[in-house]
């Protein structure tokens, strides 16, 4: 408590130290500025005499000597107005604010002044940025579908998603957030169908951040989320364009960073990280399906290693005779307890998958094919761990593959060894009290204030034609109510029944 | 005292998994041992009179809350004053506390008995509480949230029924009505632990939106656990004939024993687990109801109230030793439960009837819930 006060009152020195800054001068300023390697100031003296300085690093050149100098260096030209006149370009702001300056110039704006010691100065923007080219999804990879990706800038991911809206009512309000980077946040939805308290509590928590920098969205995903110490995701962190568009159209409230190619969606609940966007690429009877493994696969991964702790630490009874003896076979010269058996095979699962995410692509596949088979083979020769438990574990590390959305995966990842522990002290008892904990835990979250697990509780049967099972377009015909949308039909129900008729 | 605000409120129909939640518990575990002791193989009419005699119970409930717009707390202040209303509240609180008690002991008497014979009761009992904690804590949204996953949670189990139903003599019903009608009504008295439980509406109703519409979904709550009685009873009866039916004491979780999958036998291990989603919601929404009750009647927080309560209940539980101490806990608690229903819910109903004319509906009104 005492640690967390001095570090308010840190803030709040340096909150003034700020403020004093309020003081500083032209001169100042540029003294400031100068210091930098890559501030360069121009001295032209062509028909008239001015000044201009901009940072060489975050100018575009060739805008500078082919759109700027040529109009300015060969008309005379007497002030700051006369300039702004004769520039065809737009955004140019005459200002004599030295912070307005400061922030402009480290933008990537030019300044042009009459005389070097002049307060007064036009801004003219000139950003050149610097950009990766629009590429495939790598973590929400579909086979069918759109194949374009977000990338690092967030103009470019704007663009990405209003070509696919292309209505007025598409809103972005923009925030700067962090002391320092003062990255651009944008709060995307569309106006009339959006709940309003979701856009307000979205661009009200995104103002509230205090930090001195946000690098990525990812940052903006925690310091936003409704239970920072929760290990379940509350906002979706997508990818994908379209998966954006859909989802605004949803009612809906996504947030961007600039420098970040991820979007956040919410509010959210628990289904959708188990749906992947793929799902309405396909026919609704194989989405169904589909979804329905993908959520036997996350019980699955989670509930079969602790359940086969319980069972064989207490419960054998419980295995029929045939069975019994093939287990028996397997664990016939194992020298330790189920639950060691467990917690070492799992911790090497994730071993493997942790060295392969940190090593190069093509490095990493080889890692978890050699390790996998090396160490998994050599274990059970060894006869420190039975082929059934391997067998088990790397099923459910199979399975937790299946979730769609990367943070969700790591949560079920997680999820299983507190329930380990629980079976080793209460067996299959021990797993259901896990399971009521989890449970408990889910029932208090939400996602931008809107319950978490919405369609299951509270209870919406509406909202379940698109939960755990994918229900065709034809019933699709309203927006789920979890995320009150102002507008709650998706079509006009009526007119669409009109059409289906026998022989038309 | 201000009127509940909307955001913590729940929907109407909410009141259906309450009730049905609350009513089903340990009971239907071992209760058709009870009713057949007098009623023998007919004692699935007492099933259906006792559900249809507490439809009526519940249709009075409403009625008197109704009345005065209020939980059993106004309802006892407005009506009998501060003093005695009080003290009839407190009892009521007690005996729901009990309620509670007999509940949580009950299923801690069943997993020692067929799981952990040698789990120690203050372990379990620390752990469970622990849980309910974190489910009152989240406040009577979480609290309803449970009783549906727990509903829904519970309703697989009716699956496993199958596996008696294909070794059933049928004809074990027959010849039907082979009791006499004090037999009938004897058994009608034993089933009434079973229907017990949604008397905490007396408590909670002013947290449902638009109490007058959840009475439907009460009415249908109950039937819900009559027809649940029903099938459980169906099934023992064609299984066990009377004489086996009186040496097994939880005939419900016998019938999990002869579940036998490729992969999977002796059920009664998953389902004893799977019970616990059917006790802790009996638990959470007693614990929630009772607390706040404590909180209306004498200003506590109802946090501190509820830590009180469940150290005391800790305390209880282990206090409570052997099999015959359960046995009595139950009997004793039924029987008041029993005289509370059919005793004291009819006095109150003709007691605000008449005591309702003098007051008049507007100060009902003045003293409305919060």
């Amino acid at each position: 408590m005492i640690f967390f006060k001095k570090k308010k009152k840190n803030q709040q020195q340096e909150a003034k130290s700020n403020s004093t800054k309020g003081t500083l001068t032209f001169p100042e300023l540029m003294k400031k500025l100068t210091a930098s390697a890559d501030f360069s100031t121009v001295k032209q003296t062509s028909l008239s005499t001015f000044y201009i300085s901009y940072y060489k690093t975050l100018v575009n050149p060739e805008f500078l000597h082919r759109d700027l100098l040529p109009y300015i260096t060969e008309m005379p030209l007497k002030n700051l107005d006369d300039i702004q006149k004769h520039l065809p370009l737009d955004g140019m702001v005459k200002s004599n604010d030295v912070h307005d300056i400061a922030n402009k110039v480290t933008e990537g704006f030019i300044l042009i002044q009459m005389n070097k010691g002049d307060p007064e100065g036009l801004l003219v923007p000139s950003l050149s940025t610097e950009n990766r080219q629009i590429s495939i999804p790598e973590t929400e990879f579909s086979v069918v579908g759109p194949k374009e990706a977000f990338v690092e800038s967030l103009d470019t991911n704007l663009n990405l998603i209003r070509k696919r809206l292309p209505i007025p009512e598409f809103t972005v309000k923009e925030v700067r957030v962090g002391k320092l980077s003062k990255t651009r946040v944008a709060i995307i939805y569309i106006d009339g169908i959006a709940d309003a308290e979701n856009v307000n509590t979205a661009i009200q928590r995104v103002n509230d951040i205090e930090y001195d920098h946000v690098v990525d969205s990812s940052y903006i995903n925690q310091m936003i989320s409704d239970n920072e110490n929760s290990p379940f995701p509350q906002l979706i962190d997508t990818e994908r364009p379209d998966r954006v568009a859909s989802v605004l159209s949803e009612g809906k409230v996504a947030i961007m960073a600039d420098g970040s190619p991820h979007a956040l969606t919410g509010p959210t609940t628990i289904v959708e990280f188990f749906s992947a966007f793929e799902d309405y690429f396909l026919n609704w009877t194989l989405a169904s399906v589909f979804r329905l493994i993908r959520l036997m696969a996350v019980m699955f991964s989670v509930l079969s290693t602790p359940l086969y702790v319980a069972v064989l630490t207490f419960h054998y009874e419980m295995i029929p005779e045939n069975l019994l003896a093939t287990l028996v076979a397997s664990r016939n010269d194992i020298p330790f307890p189920p639950i060691l058996e467990a917690i070492v095979l799992e911790l090497s699962i994730e071993l493997l998958r942790e060295a392969g995410a940190r090593l190069p692509s093509k490095v990493g596949q080889t890692i978890g094919i050699v390790g996998g088979i090396v160490i998994g083979t050599a274990a059970v020769q060894a006869g420190l761990t039975s082929n059934v438990l391997l067998i088990i574990v790397a099923l459910a590390a199979l399975a937790s593959f299946t979730t769609p959305v990367y943070q969700m995966s790591n949560t079920i990842r997680l999820l299983r060894f507190p329930f380990l522990i629980f079976a080793q002290f209460l067996g299959v008892l021990g797993v259901a009290i896990c399971f009521a904990f989890i449970v408990s835990h889910l029932l208090k979250l939400t996602s931008l204030g809107r319950p978490y697990i919405a369609p299951l509780y509270p209870l919406r049967v509406n909202d379940l034609k698109d939960a755990l099972i994918r229900m065709p377009f034809s019933v699709q015909n309203s927006r789920p109510s979890s995320v009150r949308p102002q507008d709650k039909a998706k079509m006009n129900k009526k007119r669409a029944k009109e059409k289906h008729d026998i022989e038309d | 005292m201000s009127q509940i605000s909307e955001n913590k409120q729940i929907s109407p129909y909410m009141a259906f998994y309450m009730v049905t939640t609350m009513q089903i518990g340990v009971g239907i575990l071992g209760f058709e041992r009870y009713i057949a002791k007098t009623a023998g193989h007919d004692a699935w009419i007492s099933v259906i009179i006792g559900g249809l005699l507490f439809n009526v119970l519940i249709w009075m409930i409403y009625r008197i809350l109704s009345r005065e717009n209020a939980d059993i707390i106004g309802v006892h202040r407005n009506l009998f004053g501060r003093w005695i209303g009080g003290t009839l509240s407190f009892l009521l609180l007690i005996y729901f506390s009990s309620t509670i008690l007999t509940v949580l002991r009950t299923y801690i008497e069943v997993i020692q008995i067929w799981i952990f014979p040698e789990l120690g009761t203050p372990i379990i009992t620390f752990i469970l509480l622990g849980l309910a904690y974190s489910y009152v804590i989240g406040g009577i949204r979480v609290v309803a949230g449970l009783s549906v996953l727990g509903f829904f949670m519970s309703l697989p189990l009716f699956l496993l029924k199958y596996y008696a139903l294909k070794n059933a003599h049928y004809t074990n019903f027959l010849p039907i009505l082979d009791h006499s009608f004090s037999d009938l009504m004897a058994a009608t008295k034993g089933v009434t632990l079973d229907y017990l439980g949604f008397e905490l509406i007396l408590l909670y109703l002013p947290f449902l939106k638009h109490p007058e519409k959840s009475q439907k979904w009460a009415h249908l709550g109950n039937l819900f656990t009559m027809f649940t009685y029903l099938i459980t009873v169906f099934v023992s009866f064609v299984y066990f004939n009377q004489e086996q039916l009186q040496h097994t004491i939880w005939a419900t979780l016998t019938l999990w024993k002869i579940v036998d999958l490729p992969f999977a036998q002796r059920f009664e291990y998953a389902g004893i687990a799977l019970w616990l989603f059917v006790i802790l919601p009996n638990i959470c929404i007693g614990f929630w109801s009772v607390s706040r009750g404590i909180h209306r009647l004498y200003k506590i927080k109802q946090k501190s109230a509820l830590r009180t309560m469940m150290f005391i209940i800790f305390i209880c539980s282990i206090l409570v030793v052997d099999r015959q101490q359960v046995d009595i806990l139950n009997t004793k608690v039924s029987q008041i439960g029993f005289y509370i229903l059919y005793a004291y819910i009819p006095f109150l109903f003709v007691i605000q009837l008449i005591l309702g004319k003098g007051n008049g509906k507007g100060k009902g009104r003045k003293t409305s819930n919060g």
